[in-house]
């Protein structure tokens, strides 16, 4: 089930790669051998080999995915062996772990070396002026500045002078002039880019199409149910479209929820991360209480924090509550009087 | 939790332990405070309890009730850590501004690594001494412990006292570049306390286990 998941990660991998290059397949590589080392290093003193659980190749690959493709060797690593030693091993090892490990490892990172973990390079065929930077980073940078008094992130992005690759201005121009300009509408400018993925930031999230493909799959084979995902998603794009413009000076309603849909972690989050059998719910009811609740945390930890977009945080925080959601959540068995039965 | 397991009392006077480990100077301002603290409050306690179990009690709260031994080892703490806290101020200004608001909480510190020690038993006054010291030993030890880890590995460096030529700070090639920042936030400082718990009970586990170490724990 584990190499299943890892699989249904390959496309998007696979996307940044193609986008970042040889860097990308460097972190990638170096963080599945950390955590597969830290694996071993952890569990054959004590005469176990777990790695045909595929759990530290997972973790390993999935902190990689994260990762910014010009993030030095030594970041990827740590934040693996981080993950293994620390989050899950520490813990008496895959089923005992408390917090999800590659979220672990990423917030790690995240708070020890904030400088290194946005070494981003600029994806193939894109257009390169100034600071190499996702559409987020240089959204939530623009919304610091002054000035930002534009009503959606995108026209955000323009203005402050954010550019996006010349075949998204080709795409976008032929598809508002054949299709939108007589229904009289018009897509901005990077649309096309953020859409499909054709821009800096971690290696595996920024194809949000080929990430949805592989979450297609994981639920239509059953490995996870839909609860969690949908109101994770659900209630931070509700969160984000009410107050997310607050933030920038546009009053409510004016968050753009698309946009923070398609950048950052949030898809790769929500549907391969936060339904980790063991750091979620068990229960359907629990499920969505989580997600609501990681929803309102990334809303908050994005909008309002420093860490990221937030995603590995709220997962982070989130896992300490999934077992309080079990016990309030499990159905009592008929006779007894305990919740946790 | 055993009163002997200075790591896992710690746990109750965690605010200051957290907030002082970050540096191995204020980690070590901060044991010898509490050291210092913890003898002198525990032998006024010896004296106070002796001198109102001889005599008939004059005072309401000279009576032995556990309430009245804790109002007076609150008070002798509170009067020894302040005059600490105004003799740092005024002798090492320095260390005072770096130990800032946990200073005060020496006493808190002391309280709870003195609980249950002096005017509970007849113990002899050398026997406090030496129980007293062990504890604050035991206490400095995983203080500075935890320091150590939290400094050299969270920012590459270790503070001591400047000496001389040598300017009090220890600088870790490499590390210094791009230290483990998480661990010098508080979040780091309870990683480090709890794996030196892990490790106590481990040790202490074994030495139950270990007949060799007296009456073995069945």
């Amino acid at each position: 089930m584990t190499w299943l998941v890892g699989l249904c990660l390959l496309p998007a991998a696979g996307w940044g790669v193609f986008l970042f290059g040889t860097p990308a397949l460097i972190v990638l590589a170096v963080s599945i051998a950390a955590a597969i080392l830290a694996e071993l290093a952890s569990t054959l003193p004590f005469g176990r080999f777990t790695l045909r659980d595929g759990s530290a190749f997972l973790t390993g690959f999935i902190v990689g995915l994260l990762m910014p493709a010009g993030a030095p060797a030594c970041v990827p690593a740590a934040a693996s062996a981080f993950a293994i030693l620390v989050v899950k091993q520490s813990f008496g090892g895959l089923g005992r772990n408390w917090m999800n490990p590659a979220m672990g490892g990423v917030v790690f990172a995240l708070l020890s070396w904030p400088g290194p973990m946005s070494q981003w390079i600029a994806p193939k065929g894109g257009a390169v002026q100034g600071a190499v930077m996702p559409p987020l980073e240089a959204l939530r940078a623009a919304m610091a500045g002054p000035g930002a008094k534009e009503t959606t992130p995108l026209a955000i992005l323009s203005s402050s002078g954010f550019t996006f690759s010349d075949l998204d201005s080709q795409v976008l121009g032929w598809i508002n002039t054949h299709v939108f300009s007589p229904m009289g509408i018009s897509l901005p400018p990077g649309t096309f880019d953020v859409l499909i993925g054709h821009v800096a930031g971690g290696i595996g999230i920024v194809s949000v199409p080929l990430l949805m493909l592989g979450a297609w799959f994981l639920l239509f084979r059953g490995i996870i149910r839909w609860h969690l995902p949908v109101m994770y998603l659900g209630t931070f794009a509700i969160l984000a479209a009410v107050f997310g413009g607050l933030g920038s000076g546009n009053g409510w309603f004016a968050g753009g929820p698309g946009f923070h849909l398609f950048s950052g972690s949030l898809v790769l989050g929500a549907f391969f991360v936060a339904p980790d059998p063991v750091t979620s719910p068990m229960t359907n009811k629990g499920k969505c209480i989580f997600g609501i609740g990681l929803g309102t945390l990334t809303f908050f930890l994005r909008f309002f924090g420093s860490l990221g977009d937030g995603v590995a945080a709220s997962i982070v925080l989130g896992n300490c509550a999934a077992p309080l959601l079990d016990r309030w959540t499990s159905r009592r068995v008929t006779g007894t009087q305990g919740g946790a039965a | 939790m055993k009163s002997e397991d200075p790591p896992a009392l710690l746990f109750l006077g965690l605010c200051p332990a957290i907030a002082v480990s970050v540096r191995v100077i204020d980690a070590l301002w901060m044991s010898a405070g509490v050291m210092l603290v913890l003898l002198l409050s525990g032998l006024a306690m010896e004296l106070l309890s002796r001198e109102s179990s001889g005599n008939e009690a004059r005072h309401s709260f000279d009576r032995g009730s556990p309430a009245a031994r804790w109002m007076r080892a609150l008070v002798v703490t509170s009067f020894l850590t302040a005059s600490f806290e105004a003799g740092l101020l005024a002798l090492a200004p320095a260390a005072s501004a770096a130990l800032g608001i946990y200073a005060p909480l020496i006493a808190v510190n002391c309280l709870v690594l003195g609980r249950g020690m002096p005017g509970t038993h007849n113990l002899p006054t050398r026997r406090t001494v030496v129980g007293l010291l062990g504890r604050g030993i035991g206490f400095a030890a995983s203080l500075v412990a935890i320091a150590l880890v939290r400094e050299a590995l969270g920012a590459g460096t270790i503070t001591l006292f400047a000496l001389g030529g040598f300017g009090g700070t220890i600088v870790i090639p490499m590390l210094v570049e791009q230290p483990l920042r998480a661990l010098g936030f508080a979040g780091g400082g309870l990683l480090c306390l709890g794996y030196l718990v892990a490790v106590s009970r481990a040790i202490s586990r074994r030495a139950a286990a270990n007949p060799a170490g007296g009456e073995a724990a069945q």
